[in-house]
C-alpha cells in the first residue's frame, strides 16, 4: 500500500501540489509557481507570482488578467526541469492552448489530464495519448448518460433552429472562451448564412484566437442599442451570465438556448429556463474518459472534478484499474 | 405516418414555452398526420389513459437483462435522469445499438393498436426478447418516445386545455364545445378524432358525456367591496367533486378527473335511477356519518374509491352520500346560461318533488347542499373559522347571477378556505427528486422535539423557490451524515414553517399523528432548532380542533 508521503502529486488545501517541486496546478489561491493548464477561470486566480503554461494559454490569461502578470511558456511537449522533476505539457483538446501536464520523476511517470475531449474541434489542438504511470483524470461528465452527438450533427441542429424562425432573433448563449468559437467555426461550416453577433466578452476571445493563427468567423459586436429589426434571423453569442436579467430587454421576439453537455438531460434542460438545450460539450463524455484511461495505460488512477463514485466502482469492478481517492 | 413524426411533435412541444407557439405546433401536426394518430397522440398527451406497459423499475431491469448490465450502473444514471424512460433511451443510445440495422418505420398506429397489445400478453423472456428487438430496428431518436409509451410517462405541458384551444381553432369552433366533446372516454380511433373536428354540433353525440367543470378561484380580498347579498355561500365539502348524469334510462357518475365511477358507487347509480326525470348534477361525493350530519375524513372516501365492486358490508361500513349543489340540465334542457340563483329555485324545487315523488327513498343517498346565510361580511368570517367543527375546509363563495360556464373563470366561484395550521420543525431527512428535480435534494423529512429528540412528523416537497431549493441542495450535500441510497440523514440544524390542513390521530406514524397536504411555507433562518414545536404542541393544536 502506498501512503500519501509518497505521492509525487497530492491534494492541499483543495488543489493539487507537488511538493518536491514546490508547485501548484491551477490553483485556486495566489502562490509563488503555479502550473496553468488552460485559461477558463476556475482553473487559475489572480496574484500569482509565475504562471507557466503553454503560449496559447499566456497569452489568453493575459487577455483576462492584464498584461503584468509573469508568464513562462512552452512548447507542447517541450520537456523542463524543475527540482529534478521533468515536467511538459500536452495537447488536451479543451480548448486553444489546454493542456494535459506530465510530471516525470525517479522514472516514475504522473499525467495530469487538465480538462478534456477527444472529439473533433478545429480550433484547438486534438488530444494527445500519453503513457503514465498515475493518471490524474477529470470526471465532469462520469457517467453512461452522457454520450456526445458528432459536433457537426449538433451544429446543423443549431442551423435549423435559427432558421426555421426566420422571423426571430435567436439567442444561443455559450462560455466565451472556447465553446464560443469552436461552435462559431462549426456554425460556419452549416446551411446557416445569416449574420452573427458576438457579446463584447465573446469578440475578444475571438480576436485573441484569430491573433493565435485559429480561423474563426466573422461576427458583428453587438451593440446595447441595435435596431431590432435588424436581428430578425440573425444568431446571437452570449455568455450565460446574461441570460437572466435585464439584459435580455434589449431584444425583441427571440428564442434562447444554450450550448452545454448537460442540456442532454431532459430535467438539466427544463429547469435552466431555456427554450432549447444543445448538448455540445468541451469535456470527455463517459466512452471519453474510459478510453483516456485505457490508452494512458496508467495503473493508478485519481480522479477529480466531478461525481466519480460510478466511474471508480466500474473501472475497478469491470477493468480491474486500481481507482485511488486523494487524502489531504 | 411514422413513429418519427410524434417523436418531432415532441421534441417541438419539449422546447416550446409559449402557449401559442405550442398551438403552433399541434395543429401543424394535426394537419399533416392521419386521423388515426392524431387520435393516438391526442389519447397520449393528454394522458386520457394511465396505461402502462412495463413500469420504469421493470423497464430497468429489462435492460440490465438484455444487455447484462450493472444495475447498480443503472440506478446510479437514474438519480441524476429522474426518469426510467430517459435513463434508458441515454444508456442505448451510448451502447450505439441501432448503428447498423435496417430501421423500422413504424406507425404510431400501428405500435399501439397492434405491437404493443401482443407484446403485453407474452412471457418475460419473450418480451424482453421484442423490446430488445424493437430497440435495436427503431432509429435513436424515436427511442425516447417508444419508451415514454412503455412506462406510460408523458409531461410535455400540453393539458387538456391546451388541446381544446387547438382544436378550436384548427376548426373555429368554440372552445366550449370542443372541451365538452373532449370530456370523459376518449378512445383512439378515426371516428373520435374525425368527431371532435366535425364542424357540425350535434348535442345528441355528446349524451355520454359530462359538461366541462366549472372550477373555483381562490378568494380575492376585492370581494368584501361587494355586497353580502349578491353571494351564495356554501360549505366547501373536502370530498371528490362529482357531475352525475341521467339520461333516458342511464345514471353516469363522472368524476371531476373525468372518470367513470359507476363501479364504485352502485347503490348510488341504482338509486338515482328510480327518478323519473332526467338532469344533469353537479356536486360533491362524500362518506357521510349520519348520526352527527357531517362528512367523515376524506380517507374514509379514499376506502371506496380504491375499489372497484364493493360489497354490502363495505357499503354499510363506508355509507356514501351525494350532495347537489348545482342543477346544470333538467329533462334535455340545457340550462348552465340561466342565473344561479334561478338554478337554485329549480333545483331545490325538483328536489323535493323527487323526495316526495319517487317510490324508493332516496334520502339516504342524495341531498342538496344548505346554504349559509350570513348577513356581513364578518359574519361569514365568522362561519369559515367554525368550517372545521362540521368538517368542512371553509366556505364556497358563488354570484348569484352568474352562468355555468367552464374551467377557472374569473369572478364566479372563489374557494375560501380556512387558514391552515401551522408548526415550525426541523429538517432530518433529504432524498432525491425526480422528474424536472431530478439530481437535487427536493424531498425532505421534518421532525418534532419529543423528550429531546427529534421525531419525524411530516414529509414534503412543495413551497420553496427554485432559488431555495438550490441553496437547500448545497446545504444538505455539505452537511450529510449518512446516506441510505438515495436518502441522506442531516445534520439538525435548519427549521421550517410547516402548514398542513388537517390533523389527526395514526397508529401507523411513530410521531403518532398524521398531517394532511403537509407544505413548506417558511424557511425560518431566523429560528434554532430548540425553537422548533415539539410533538406536545402538534397534540395540543389538535384537541384545540376537535
Amino acid at each position: 500500500m502506498r501512503t500519501k508521503q509518497e505521492d509525487l502529486i497530492r491534494y492541499k488545501d483543495g488543489n493539487l501540489y507537488c511538493e518536491l517541486a514546490d508547485i501548484w496546478i491551477d490553483p485556486s489561491k495566489p502562490v509563488k509557481r503555479a502550473l496553468i493548464t488552460h485559461a477558463h477561470f476556475d482553473h487559475f486566480t489572480f496574484g500569482c507570482e509565475e504562471y507557466l503554461s503553454t503560449n496559447e494559454t499566456a497569452r489568453l490569461l493575459k487577455e483576462r488578467v492584464g498584461d503584468n502578470i509573469k508568464t513562462k511558456t512552452f512548447d507542447y511537449g517541450e520537456e523542463f526541469k524543475i527540482n529534478g522533476i521533468n515536467i511538459s505539457f500536452h495537447p488536451s483538446g479543451h480548448i486553444l492552448g489546454s493542456s494535459q501536464i506530465r510530471f516525470i520523476f525517479a522514472e516514475e511517470k504522473w499525467l495530469i489530464t487538465g480538462d478534456f475531449k477527444l472529439q473533433k474541434d478545429d480550433t484547438c489542438k486534438q488530444y494527445e495519448i500519453v503513457k503514465t504511470d498515475y493518471l490524474i483524470s477529470e470526471c465532469t461528465f462520469g457517467l453512461p448518460i452522457f454520450k456526445w452527438d458528432e459536433t457537426n450533427k449538433i451544429a446543423n441542429d443549431i442551423s435549423k433552429w435559427i432558421t426555421n424562425s426566420p422571423e426571430k432573433t435567436s439567442l444561443l448563449f455559450c462560455y466565451s472562451l472556447g465553446k464560443a468559437q469552436r461552435l462559431l467555426n462549426e456554425i460556419s461550416q452549416t446551411n446557416f448564412k445569416g449574420n452573427i453577433y458576438s457579446h463584447g466578452s465573446i469578440y475578444k476571445m475571438n480576436n485573441c484566437y484569430k491573433e493565435l493563427g485559429i480561423d474563426i468567423k466573422d461576427t458583428i459586436k453587438i451593440e446595447n442599442k441595435k435596431k431590432i429589426d435588424e436581428l430578425k434571423g440573425s444568431l446571437i453569442l452570449l455568455p450565460p451570465s446574461l441570460s437572466k436579467g435585464s439584459y435580455l430587454k434589449n431584444f425583441k421576439n427571440i428564442q434562447t438556448a444554450f450550448a452545454s453537455g448537460w442540456m442532454s438531460l431532459r430535467a438539466l434542460r427544463k429547469r435552466s429556463g431555456y427554450d432549447k438545450g444543445f448538448a455540445i460539450s468541451d469535456h470527455a463524455d463517459w466512452d471519453g474518459i474510459l478510453e483516456v484511461v485505457k490508452n494512458s495505460e496508467a495503473k493508478n488512477v485519481f480522479f477529480h472534478h466531478g461525481d466519480s463514485e460510478a466511474l471508480s466502482k466500474y473501472l475497478i469492478e469491470k477493468e480491474s484499474i486500481n481507482v485511488l481517492f486523494f487524502g489531504e | 405516418m411514422s413513429l418519427k413524426k410524434f417523436s418531432e411533435l415532441f421534441a417541438d412541444l419539449d422546447s416550446s414555452n409559449s402557449t401559442n407557439n405550442k398551438i403552433e405546433i399541434l395543429n401543424r401536426y394535426f394537419l399533416s398526420n392521419e386521423p388515426i394518430d392524431n387520435s393516438w397522440a391526442i389519447f397520449l398527451l393528454t394522458r386520457k389513459s394511465n396505461k402502462r406497459f412495463i413500469s420504469g423499475r421493470s423497464l430497468k431491469n429489462l435492460f440490465s437483462q438484455v444487455y447484462e448490465y450493472p444495475q447498480w450502473l443503472i440506478d446510479t444514471c437514474y438519480l441524476k435522469v429522474g426518469d426510467s424512460a430517459e435513463v434508458i433511451t441515454l444508456l442505448l443510445k451510448n451502447k450505439n445499438i441501432s448503428k447498423n440495422n435496417k430501421l423500422s418505420n413504424i406507425s404510431l398506429n400501428e405500435l399501439l393498436s397492434k405491437t404493443l397489445p401482443v407484446l403485453s400478453k407474452l412471457n418475460e423472456e419473450q418480451k424482453n426478447f421484442e423490446i430488445k428487438n424493437i430497440w435495436e430496428t427503431l432509429p435513436e431518436d424515436d427511442h425516447l418516445i417508444f419508451n415514454k409509451i412503455l412506462t406510460g410517462t408523458f409531461r410535455v405541458g400540453v393539458s387538456i386545455g391546451l388541446i381544446t384551444k387547438s382544436i378550436s381553432k384548427l376548426i373555429n369552433i368554440d372552445e366550449e364545445i370542443i372541451s365538452h366533446r373532449l370530456m370523459g372516454d376518449f378512445k383512439p380511433s378515426i371516428g373520435s378524432y374525425e368527431f371532435l373536428i366535425d364542424k357540425n354540433i350535434n348535442l345528441e353525440e355528446l349524451n355520454s358525456k359530462p359538461f366541462p367543470f366549472l372550477l373555483a378561484n381562490t378568494f380575492e380580498d376585492k370581494i368584501f367591496k361587494d355586497s353580502i347579498n349578491n353571494f351564495q355561500f356554501e360549505w366547501k365539502y373536502d370530498g371528490i367533486r362529482i357531475q352525475l348524469i341521467k339520461r333516458s334510462e342511464n345514471v353516469l357518475v363522472w368524476t371531476r378527473g373525468q372518470e367513470l365511477v359507476n363501479k364504485s358507487f352502485p347503490e348510488l347509480v341504482e338509486k338515482m335511477s328510480y327518478i323519473k326525470d332526467d338532469f344533469v348534477l353537479d356536486g360533491e361525493l362524500l362518506v357521510w356519518n349520519f348520526k352527527k350530519q357531517i362528512a367523515f375524513d376524506f380517507s374514509f372516501l379514499q376506502k371506496r374509491l380504491n375499489r372497484k365492486s364493493p360489497t354490502r358490508s363495505i357499503q354499510i361500513k363506508y355509507p356514501i352520500i351525494f350532495i347537489a349543489y348545482d342543477l346544470l340540465e333538467i329533462n334535455r334542457r340545457d340550462i348552465r346560461e340561466i342565473k344561479l340563483e334561478n338554478r337554485r329555485i329549480k333545483l331545490e324545487k325538483y328536489f323535493s318533488k323527487w323526495q316526495n315523488k319517487t317510490e324508493n327513498d332516496i334520502s339516504d343517498i342524495f341531498k342538496i347542499c344548505d346554504l349559509i346565510n350570513p348577513k356581513d361580511w364578518s359574519e361569514a368570517l365568522t362561519y369559515k373559522e367554525k368550517s372545521r367543527e362540521n368538517n368542512t375546509e371553509g366556505l364556497i363563495i358563488k354570484k348569484k347571477n352568474s352562468k355555468y360556464t367552464s374551467g377557472r373563470k374569473k369572478g364566479i366561484w372563489w374557494k375560501y378556505k380556512v387558514d391552515p395550521m401551522q408548526l415550525d420543525a426541523v429538517l432530518i431527512y433529504a432524498k432525491g427528486g425526480s422528474g424536472r428535480r431530478a439530481g437535487l435534494y427536493t424531498d425532505y423529512s421534518f421532525a418534532l422535539w419529543k423528550d429531546q429528540k427529534l421525531i419525524k412528523f411530516a414529509s414534503a416537497y412543495s413551497g420553496l423557490t427554485n432559488i431555495e431549493i438550490k441553496e437547500l441542495d448545497k446545504w444538505i450535500r455539505k452537511n450529510t451524515i449518512e446516506k441510505f441510497g438515495p436518502v441522506r440523514s442531516l445534520k439538525p440544524e435548519m427549521v421550517f414553517e410547516i402548514s398542513f390542513e388537517k390533523i389527526q390521530i395514526s397508529k401507523r406514524h411513530k410521531s403518532g399523528i398524521a398531517v394532511r397536504f403537509p407544505r413548506i411555507t417558511k424557511w425560518r433562518k431566523d429560528k434554532k432548532i430548540y425553537d422548533a414545536d415539539s410533538l406536545e404542541n402538534a397534540y395540543e393544536l389538535m384537541r384545540k380542533i376537535s
